[in-house]
């Protein structure tokens, strides 16, 4: 006899769609979290969305609270899933919460949707200085420093007039391994821009790239909105290195359209980090024993028809566990993979019957 | 502080007329960008007209169709923008003035950078500030001592029209209204082959009695050239010269001889109150091909040269081209570069008025890359209907040594010609 209930991991994006679809086709719906909060990477680190800069609590409000009134949804919070046993119809699976305790329960399907951190830039191979220079950051700690209304330089609270915006760390790069383009970080980036000009009107910003990748509306929503209406300065060619001179920071690199070496001061430099497997992405993938694909994210069976389903029979996987993706892909992800999960539990019902 | 680098980007070096070529011309400057100072750019483009200066993303779609730098100029609209965003003048640079502002970047641009704004916006400061190619200040000031920027006495304007040969009357002269008012323009009424053309035109619409007259003296040029050299405020001062003149006389429709006139009356004489049904001569003779009797045949390949402010600015690209098809005996070759990407003269944008200053800063003029093209397609003559043309591509083909091979005439004369109205060198 089937389970005729979904487990949904994760409750980012990907997750909350994954459940509010199932929950709302009739399945009932145990959602785990691995912290305290519904919501995911956005909620927790931006302070704005990406591509219409609206403030994100506010913009995710009407779907969390949405989830959190459900009543087909079950919200686990601060536990992690730590063993299954079991198939497709009838998985016993092991949840561990805040004080230790675990719990034992029975689900039909799974929906993996744990998503991705962000690239730890010491372990870029350029020497961006990170972990050495207080006024080197990332998008995320611009994100954090955005939620509080202002930018700064960490250094000297003082605000910057010079900010530089380099992209592609730790996305793209053979000898870090990792191939992939991340695929946001040239809108986030774009996005911060404008945050940017919009706190700081009078500050010089540049965006230093290999390729500008603004994928579909992202073009004009993003980057020529940002060029054109604040005139934020796009520059091709990446940086190699960035030292130390007086309390500036010098950044130096090739701009490549005039085929010459750049040696320019900056008073702030964000890192556009990319995106890596989260570490519950990486436990489950060891819990339910799914193959990572290439790149070390969880591999999926028939792209690119099917972007849900994974070796694993009855487990599906939704969001950025799969590869790097942006919100819109991540919830068109749950979407799908609520419909494949409760497809498959109705099919073993019927079966069964 | 971080020290100034003046932006330099010289694959070809031009000194005293010998290229030297080679990378060490860029130790002439600093190598290393040192500082990008945007207060140049956000000068630039806060000039109205310029902001879209900025908006380049550096496609470089601009620079394979820009004439300039297809004749060895170390420019394009993609440089123009890197350039500025690196903190170089561009109210000082060669860059603002190398522009014809024939349009064809503007064609192709994904982002819309629109040169056509850009350059007389910019230009108009630098101008103010005494920044400006001193031909092009002698022209300027030609324009607005005699109406013309040849430097010709404005008396003797009409003079052409004596010898015509046909009856052209004068409208102050001619006292009742006329159906078509033909505005003839500088280079048509002074320059010895822009005449020639002239005299064809007259006799063409005298045998098609068609009811025409002309401002004579009273006319002044219509300054479009001006305009896009950054004079716009003698532009403004010749416009309403222009349509005092005009609007003294009754007239139906008003007929140019020069692309650059038609794009005024067209879209900027009506911002000063200057509005008339405006046709450029092709225009207006194409409907009336069949009432032409073109009895002697020409047997010649000819080519036509597309004038950027006839095609690419206005969108006429048949009725030239009907025109000559129509005369028996021509067999009309396209060249590589024709109709919308067809290959600029040079003379746009003030270029007439710039030959010294562009051709020490290409490796051929405009003209003779053009002048060349023809030649390779095998043309006998090289048909033009824009009155810069003749006397740049007859000069053209002398510096290319083509003499005697490429015969360059206006499509009055060849149509003229053809009508047994005037005897053209073909």
């Amino acid at each position: 006899m089937a389970v005729d209930r979904l487990l949904v991991i994760g409750a980012g994006p990907a997750g909350i769609e994954a459940a509010r679809g199932a929950a709302d086709l009739g399945t009932e719906v145990l959602l785990v979290e691995a912290t305290g909060e519904l919501g995911g990477t956005p909620y927790h680190h931006y302070a704005t969305l990406t591509p219409h800069l609206k403030e994100t609590h506010e913009a995710m409000y009407p779907m969390l609270e949405g989830i959190k009134a459900h009543p087909g949804i079950d919200v686990r919070y601060n536990a992690r899933v730590t063993k299954s046993q079991g198939q497709a119809g009838d998985f016993q699976v092991t949840l561990v919460g805040e004080n230790g305790q675990e719990t034992q329960e029975s689900v039909g399907a799974i929906v993996v949707a744990t998503g991705f951190q962000h690239f730890d830039p010491g372990r870029e191979t350029q020497l961006y200085g990170y972990y050495e220079f207080e006024d080197v950051i990332t998008l995320v700690d611009a994100e954090h420093m955005m939620k509080t209304g202002k930018i700064v330089r960490p250094s000297n609270g003082e605000p910057p007039e010079r900010v530089a915006f380099i992209q592609c760390v730790g996305s793209r790069d053979r000898q870090i391994g990792n191939r992939w383009c991340s695929k946001v970080c040239c809108g986030v980036a774009s996005k911060q821009s404008i945050e940017v000009k919009r706190l700081l009107p009078n500050a010089k910003v540049f965006i230093f790239y290999i390729d500008m990748r603004m994928y579909g509306f992202w073009e004009d929503q993003l980057y020529w909105k940002a060029q054109e209406e604040h005139k934020v300065n796009y520059v091709r060619g990446i940086v190699t290195e960035i030292l130390k001179k007086g309390d500036k920071l010098l950044m130096k690199g090739e701009d490549t359209t005039m085929g010459r070496p750049v040696e320019v001061l900056m008073d702030l430099v964000i890192l556009s980090v990319g995106m890596e497997p989260s570490r519950g992405t990486v436990e489950m993938a060891q819990v339910f024993g799914m193959p990572f694909e290439d790149h070390g994210f969880l591999a999926t069976v028939g792209e690119p028809l099917d972007t849900v389903s994974t070796p694993v029979p009855g487990v599906f996987v939704a969001g950025a566990a799969a590869g790097p993706k942006d919100i819109e892909d991540s919830v068109s992800m749950g979407g799908s993979a609520a419909v494949k999960a409760v497809g498959l539990l109705n099919r073993l019902k019927r079966s069964s019957a | 502080m971080a020290q100034k680098a003046t932006p330099i980007e010289l694959e070809v070096a031009v000194v005293n007329g010998v290229e030297l070529n080679g990378h060490w011309n860029r130790i002439f400057e600093p190598r290393v960008i040192s500082e990008y100072d945007l207060s140049v750019l956000d000068e630039v483009t806060a000039i109205p007209g310029a902001e879209s200066l900025a908006f380049c993303y550096q496609c470089g779609k601009c620079t394979s169709v820009c004439p300039v730098e297809e004749a060895g100029g170390d420019y394009s609209p993609r440089k123009v923008f890197r350039r500025t965003q690196l903190g170089a003048s561009l109210f000082e640079s060669p860059d603002l003035w190398l522009c014809t502002t024939c349009s064809d970047c503007l064609r192709v641009c994904p982002k819309e950078v629109n040169m056509i704004e850009i350059m007389p916006a910019v230009r108009e400061r630098a101008v103010m500030d005494g920044n400006a190619p001193a031909e092009l200040l002698s022209a300027f000031e030609n324009t607005a001592r005699y109406g013309n920027p040849l430097g010709e006495p404005a008396r003797k304007r009409q003079e052409w029209s004596k010898h015509a040969g046909v009856s052209v009357p004068i409208m102050n002269q001619h006292k009742s209204p006329v159906d078509v008012l033909w505005f003839v323009e500088c280079y048509p009424a002074y320059h010895p082959r822009g005449k020639e053309a002239s005299v064809a035109l007259a006799r063409i619409l005298h045998q098609l009695q068609v009811d025409f007259g002309i401002l004579g003296n009273e006319e002044k040029c219509s300054g479009d050239s001006q305009r896009m050299a950054g004079e716009s405020g003698l532009f403004e001062m010749l416009a309403e010269d222009n349509i005092k003149s005009l609007s003294q006389y009754e007239f139906k429709t008003l007929l140019v001889t020069d692309p650059h006139a038609l794009n005024a009356f067209l879209h900027e004489y009506p911002k000063y109150g200057g509005e008339w049904p405006t046709y450029h001569y092709t225009q207006f003779l194409a409907p009336m091909i069949d009432e032409m009797d073109l009895s002697q045949a020409i047997e010649r390949r000819v080519t036509f040269h597309d004038p950027c402010y006839l095609g690419r600015h206005n969108g006429e690209y048949e009725a030239p081209r009907t025109l000559l098809r129509s005369i028996p005996g021509i067999d009309l070759v396209e060249m590589g570069r024709c109709r919308e990407n067809s290959y600029c003269c040079g003379g746009g944008g003030g270029g007439m008025w710039m030959d010294s200053f562009t051709s020490e800063r290409v490796n051929e003029r405009l003209s003779e890359r053009r002048v060349r093209e023809a030649v390779e397609y095998g043309a006998d003559i090289l048909a033009v209907t824009c009155p810069y043309e003749v006397s740049r591509f007859e000069d053209a083909v002398k510096n290319t040594g083509n003499a005697g091979q490429l015969k360059v005439l206006d499509i009055a004369e060849l149509l003229a010609h053809s009508m047994g109205l005037v005897t053209a060198n073909i």
